[in-house]
């Protein structure tokens, strides 16, 4: 087991009076070890970028400690707290060079002048800005001037490195290339990272564990693969994912033999209750309204199901985005060849009781994923 | 065929900005214009409504020259980028105006815009002023009204840019229906490629002043024009490696890849004694068994989740770096060494100095075409 380097414990901050301010982030609870990528991951407004900021040193907390290697740094200015940043805003030195911004960085560590410039070459071929390394920061694009403040960051030798939106400008061709290159780069050297992200994209691909927020409150804190397979609330389901969640509100039927979802437009879905686990059936048997989730990557055409009629087949190179009139809505399925559907054709939708997604209507709180009660 | 332009140029002092542009777009299409900024779609959606003029060659409209045919006779609908949206009448109003012109019922006014509106999901705000929108509502609150006019020609500029991913996702399923329903004959600027993709009939990619290549979507990403037009289709993006294919002693084409020699066993032969760029996309890639003949070897660098995909990045003995993608879910290593192997039905010869795709030979497109 990795130990732990960054504890949030009961992290509030009010913008205003404590209790009477505006509740900018509700107490968060978060233990980060050393050498993960944590990606905060919500709208704007949501909280994450008040976090970060917390962490940084930038804002105070109102309550709560955040212990740094064991050490309670809440009260310590950002200089002392042995942190990396690349923000926005936290911007280059304009009058020296890209070159020498990033290696402003290693001064501290008095590394003799050749190995000062192999991880500057280093950092700035990862990133793809070895051609800027001697141009001044106001005469480079604001991706390029995103990307010199990232390598600034990456370089630097802290207990944690804090990432703010790190690939918000960047040209789209590169930004896949440049994340697995990111993420190796900071596997390779055991750094703990931790990046804002309003892309749920780039939370997917880069962390090893996702904290997503919403109204200043820790929805989830999980891997991509937890949150994609038992997202803890409707809001985590339908944010992360792309395409979206699909949802239906739906009422349970039970008898003794079998289950129906039953959704708007009288459409119905139905199984036989001896493939499903005594605890789940027990707990469906208690709930109220439903609202019932399945990916879209979870959908698929059978000979037998339930009935809907496509008004969208969009192929995109290498997978097919289909949309069908379903159950009063319309339901997304993702096909990876072409797929040969025509508009306004009937097809028969396959859900797998194991790839359904039970929610609270009420409350959105999950209740089930597939025969996992929870 | 609603739209025609014919060899359409235009200058802005000594500044090219459209040099030789023509296209048709047949009643009931979509014709998506893609490229980057300053590539001049706006300008050529401005001519086509009206606001600008060019300095010459023609655009005619149902058969019709439209020199000396106003913007307001033209019976064409606008959503541009700046909303103008007007200040002083709420979203309902705004959506409802080009219905009063044409003083339709007030009943039939109102059902038309709520219509749209909830199509465009904003029929909960149908009573704010714009000031009192979101950048994401005005955007679709100008659709709406291009919309509900139910004009001949619609001209759509960039309509779903400052709309959040979620939405933009789910409109761009639901936009192609409601322009089915309306049979408008529409231009679409984006800078999206799946938007450009998903929502054309016809894509032209535009750069330089000029069109680089008018096809289908299937066209475009199959066999782009060049290796500028390739990396702007596909994400991950298309990967590009220096190749010299020479002709196999056994017959057919060899080239060689990381000191790993690879006989095609599809046509290329056009691509011989050539200086290339081998553009293979990362879909095309895959992972194979150390015995396979044409196995090269690699060393996985990072894989990452992308969408219902994922991606690995790997890189070669002699450090190329390559991306490999699959479906989700799929198994493959994850980590250390590995094998890979490219798809030979699916690879792209560019010229290295000039970056045009190299023609296939016939062979290669019959047995290339997925289709």
């Amino acid at each position: 087991m990795s130990e732990t380097i960054l504890s949030l414990v009961g992290v509030d901050k009010f913008y205003g009076p404590i209790g009477k301010g505006v509740h900018a982030v509700k107490n968060i609870n978060m233990d980060i070890k050393k050498g993960e990528i944590i990606a905060l991951l919500g709208s704007s407004g949501c909280g994450k970028t008040s976090t970060l900021r917390m962490i940084a040193g930038f804002e105070e907390t109102s309550r709560g400690k955040i212990l740094l290697a064991g050490r309670e740094i809440q009260g310590l200015p950002p200089v002392k707290r042995k942190v990396a940043m690349a923000f926005e805003g936290y911007s280059l030195y304009p009058t020296v060079t890209v070159r020498d911004n990033i290696a402003f960085a290693l001064k501290s560590q008095k590394l003799p002048q050749s190995e000062v410039n192999a991880r500057v070459e280093d950092v700035a071929r990862m990133l793809e800005i070895t051609d800027i390394l001697d141009r001044y920061p106001t005469s480079v694009s604001g991706g390029q001037q995103q990307r010199a403040s990232l390598a600034r960051a990456l370089i630097r030798d802290a207990d944690l490195h804090l990432l703010d939106e790190p690939m918000g400008q960047l040209e789209p061709q590169l930004r896949t290339l440049l994340r697995g290159r990111m993420k190796h780069f900071i596997k390779e050297r055991g750094l703990t990272a931790i990046l804002v992200t309003h892309d749920q994209t780039e939370a997917n691909a880069l962390a090893d564990r996702i904290a997503v927020m919403e109204d200043g409150e820790l929805q989830q804190f999980a891997t991509p693969e937890t949150i994609k397979e038992a997202p803890a609330n409707l809001f985590t389901g339908t944010f992360v994912g792309e395409p979206p969640m699909n949802v239906f509100d739906a009422q349970v039927q039970l008898d003794d033999r079998k289950l129906a979802f039953a959704l708007s437009d009288g459409v119905s879905l139905t199984y036989d209750i001896s493939d499903f686990d005594d605890a789940v059936i027990n707990r469906l048997a208690q709930t109220g309204p439903i609202i019932l989730g399945v990916r879209p990557y979870a959908v698929h055409r059978g000979d037998d199901g339930a009935g809907a009629t496509v008004f969208a087949n969009q192929w995109l190179g290498d997978q097919s985005h289909i949309a069908a009139s379903f159950a009063g809505g319309s339901i997304i399925l993702v096909e990876h060849d072409r797929a040969d559907v025509a508009l306004g054709q009937n097809i028969q939708i396959k859900l797998t009781a194991n790839d359904l997604h039970v929610f609270d209507r009420d409350t959105g709180r999950a209740i089930i994923h597939g025969q996992q009660v929870v | 065929m609603t739209l025609v332009l014919k060899n359409i140029k235009k200058s802005f002092k000594s500044e090219v900005i459209l040099d030789d542009v023509s296209f048709n777009v047949e009643t009931g299409k979509t014709l998506v214009l893609f490229g980057p900024s300053g590539a001049g779609k706006t300008v050529l959606l401005r001519m086509i409504a009206g606001v600008i003029d060019p300095d010459s060659g023609s655009i005619e409209i149902h058969g019709r020259d439209m020199t000396d045919v106003e913007p307001e006779d033209r019976d064409i609908g606008m959503a541009f980028q700046n909303f103008a949206l007007f200040p002083h009448m709420d979203a309902s109003a705004n959506i409802a105006s080009p219905l009063t012109a044409k003083r339709q019922s007030k009943g039939s006014i109102a059902s038309t815009v709520q219509k749209v509106a909830k199509l465009l999901k904003i029929d909960h705000v149908l009573h704010h002023k714009p000031k009192e929108l979101s950048n994401g509502q005005k955007q679709r609150t100008a659709l709406a009204r291009a919309l509900a006019g139910e004009p001949s020609i619609l001209l759509l500029d960039d309509p779903l840019r400052n709309v959040d991913a979620k939405l933009r996702f789910e409109m761009r399923l639901e936009l192609p229906r409601l322009l089915a329903d309306q049979n408008a004959t529409v231009i679409y600027v984006t800078q999206d490629y799946k938007e450009a993709m998903a929502l054309g009939h016809t894509i032209a990619v535009m750069n330089d002043h000029g069109i680089q290549q008018l096809g289908t979507p299937k066209e475009i990403y199959q066999t782009p024009a060049n290796v500028d037009i390739a990396r702007l289709f596909g994400d991950p993006v298309i990967n590009l490696l220096d190749v010299n294919p020479i002709a196999s002693a056994a017959g057919g084409v060899e080239m060689t890849l990381s000191d790993t020699s690879i006989r095609l066993n599809h046509g290329y032969s056009h691509a011989i004694g050539r200086d290339c760029i081998l553009g293979i996309r990362p879909e095309n890639i895959a992972f194979c068994d150390a015995d396979d003949p044409l196995a090269i070897p690699v060393n996985i660098e990072a894989e990452t989740p992308l969408n219902e995909k994922t991606v690995t990045l790997v890189t070669t003995k002699r450090g190329r770096e390559i991306m490999v993608s699959r479906p989700a879910g799929s198994i493959a290593p994850a980590s250390g060494a590995a094998h890979i192997k490219v798809d030979d039905a699916h690879l792209l010869f560019f010229d290295r100095a000039e970056g045009g795709l190299i023609s296939p030979d016939a062979e290669t497109r019959i047995n290339g075409d997925v289709a």
